[in-house]
């Protein structure tokens, strides 16, 4: 069976072959475990790429394959960071905080040291009292398990009561949309028990790996991220293969005449939304350790249309293409808006791309809208021909 | 053998203040074929509607099977499961997928969406989808992409996905518009053989089909039955002369 679903799906070999290379390559080129060429922190941008190419099929999944235009996935991201994010925040500020009591002759109460953990974490916004959803932040698998729940069960929730209703299209985008800014806009309160505008920071320090380089622990996030895009990709592929795919993609092109067909619709995408969201969650797990910091900002309804742009010029319908759009895509943007990309000046204006990349970014939406509907991906069909 | 197998009775439906359907009954038995005539505006679209789940009626009864079933206030899934087949006035396959796909997709088989993750290919299946495809005259096709069709053979595909629900009922809307002869001879070939052993109702514009399937005529008109036997009979009625038949000579 396994074999039938490679034969039936050959860009699954083809894609893994090239993440195995590139992940070979940049392991050799690392400071930790090769000659060095790559620095530790481009190690970091490569390994949150790859996180972001994961959250970019799981997009593919629901809007290309199944018609849903999310705008709320980088939300379930968003959450999958929080939930690492604390674990990974209270373990490290706990053992500062038992090291720096260790020195007293009298030996420091649980109460004591819960205060003093406390008022580390939330003295940033005027607290040291744990908020409830702090409750398992000192159990790695209970937040671990976070990552997976807590996304799923708000897009079980949402979408339940979204495809219910039958609220579709555009209606469906702006209500994804609403729950998105409801999110952020709820994270910026300094009372959200999330620290407020100043997220959780200092995620890039493991604990219990303390005495680790930073180059060391990025290779290993980014074979991890390499590993989990590899296992999303091969298990987005199952899914869309075979009888699901095509019902999934029958409700895309006429929801109705699925229905009539006897299938429940609703449940089809609640199925659809729901492990997309759970994905989205596990990248966000592996990205923001890499990245070192989350804020509310990040979760802004902005992240999730970047995410259909990236999808959409990638090519949207094909797994690959969503990879290429998000990697590509992010990747130029932080060249551009990094000061990577030369001015350009036109003697009576000066491009300065950190501005206009957004404008240049915009405008090749358009263009792949309007002329290139596949995408970046489209061009492989110029490649492998379909013998007819 | 139950007498009937749809029982539609006193069935109001208001759009806006405009009665679509005015205390229509009709009923269909288990087997054979039945046209439902009538000019643009006399309801037969939104009878289709009703049946299917897709519009809820203000007033009336549509009982289904040896158990009397209500089928108002089920959902369109729930009705095409208990064995109500749709095909639509304009033909809807999936364009972006094979032909064999959309049999596959159509075969009665569980729908849930565990059960459809976890479905395998069985040499079973694989023969039902080839005698579908023979019925239809599609077997050279099975791997084309639906949307590379003509028309005339997307609208028999259509009736090959009906046929792989295996329903009780066939609801076929206009199913030989924009037909050429010969196309329209192997479609009513398909639906008097698929009429065998189930209900078929035609809902057609063209009297001239109507007079090939050669079955029970009923004329809707302004959403109510206007007169119910063969064609013949029907076109002698002077209400239905002056309110369809005359039209067309006029």
């Amino acid at each position: 069976m396994h074999n039938s679903f490679i034969a039936r799906n050959p860009s699954v070999l083809w894609f893994l072959a090239a993440l195995g290379l590139f992940t070979f390559g940049v392991t050799l080129l690392s400071e930790a475990t090769g000659i060095g060429l790559i620095s530790t922190s481009f190690v970091k941008t490569l390994g949150k790429t790859l996180c972001l190419c994961l959250i970019a099929i799981a997009m593919d999944v629901v809007w290309g394959y199944c018609g849903i235009l999310s705008l709320g996935h980088f939300a379930f991201f968003g959450i999958g960071g929080y939930a690492i994010g604390m674990w990974l925040m209270y373990a490290r500020t706990e053992t500062i905080v038992l090291s720096s009591l260790a020195g007293q002759t009298i030996p420091a109460t649980p109460q004591e040291i819960s205060d003093a953990i406390g008022n580390q974490i939330f003295g940033v916004v005027g607290s040291s009292e744990f908020p409830l959803i702090w409750a398992f932040s000192d159990s790695l698998v209970l937040q671990l398990a976070m990552v997976v729940l807590i996304p799923g069960l708000l897009a079980l929730v949402f979408g339940w009561l979204a495809f219910r209703s039958r609220v579709t299209g555009v209606y469906l985008s702006i209500l994804t949309q609403a729950m998105t800014l409801a999110l952020s806009l709820y994270l910026f309160q300094n009372d959200s028990g999330l620290r407020g505008n100043n997220g959780l920071s200092g995620l890039q320090n493991i604990p219990g790996f303390e005495a680790t380089p930073q180059a060391t622990i990025s290779i290993i996030f980014f074979l991890a991220s390499a590993f989990a895009l590899g296992a999303g990709y091969v298990f987005f592929a199952w899914v869309i293969s075979g009888k699901m795919g095509s019902v999934v993609q029958g409700i895309r092109d006429n929801e109705a005449r699925v229905r009539f067909l006897g299938y429940q619709v609703e449940g089809y995408k609640l199925f659809i939304f729901t492990i997309t969201a759970i994905v989205s969650g596990i990248a966000g797990a592996l990205y923001y350790p890499q990245a070192g910091i989350i804020n509310p900002g990040e979760i802004a309804p902005i992240a999730s249309i970047y995410l259909a742009v990236w999808v959409a010029i990638g090519g949207r319908g094909r797994l690959y293409g969503a990879v290429i759009g998000a990697a590509f895509v992010s990747l130029l943007s932080s060249w551009f808006t990094g000061g990577g990309a030369p001015d350009i000046n036109l003697g009576f204006y000066t491009i300065q791309w950190t501005d206009w990349w957004l404008v240049l970014l915009g405008l090749s939406f358009v263009i792949v809208t309007l002329y290139f509907p596949k995408g970046i991906g489209g061009l492989f069909d110029y490649l492998v021909r379909k013998p007819s | 053998m139950i007498a009937t197998l749809l029982e539609v009775s006193g069935v109001t439906v208001t759009f806006d203040g405009f009665r679509a359907i005015n205390n229509l009954s009709i009923q269909f038995p288990p087997t054979g074929l039945r046209a439902i005539i009538g000019p643009n505006g006399a309801g037969k679209t939104t009878f289709m509607d009703i049946v299917t789940g897709k519009t809820k009626p203000d007033e009336g009864r549509v009982v289904w099977g040896e158990e009397n079933i209500s089928l108002l206030g089920l959902s369109e899934s729930d009705i095409a499961m208990r064995g109500i087949g749709r095909k639509f006035q304009k033909p809807t396959v999936f364009e972006a997928q094979t032909v064999r796909q959309n049999l596959a997709m159509a075969l009665k088989n569980p729908r849930g969406p565990f059960a459809v993750l976890t479905h395998r290919k069985t040499a079973e299946n694989a023969a039902k989808i080839d005698a579908i495809a023979a019925e239809i005259g599609l077997t050279d096709s099975l791997t084309r992409i639906a949307g590379e069709l003509s028309h005339g053979q997307k609208q028999w595909l259509e009736i090959g996905m009906l046929l792989a629900q295996d329903p009780r009922l066939l609801l076929v809307d206009e199913p030989a518009a924009g037909m050429t002869v010969e196309e329209r001879e192997k479609t009513t070939d398909i639906l008097r053989r698929a009429a065998k052993t189930r209900s078929v109702v035609v809902v057609e514009h063209d009297m001239e089909f109507v007079r090939r399937l050669d079955c029970k005529v009923t004329v809707l008109h302004e959403g109510a039955v206007l007169a119910e036997g063969s064609l013949d009979h029907v076109a002698s009625n002077q209400t239905v002369i002056d309110v369809y038949l005359g039209r067309g000579h006029a």
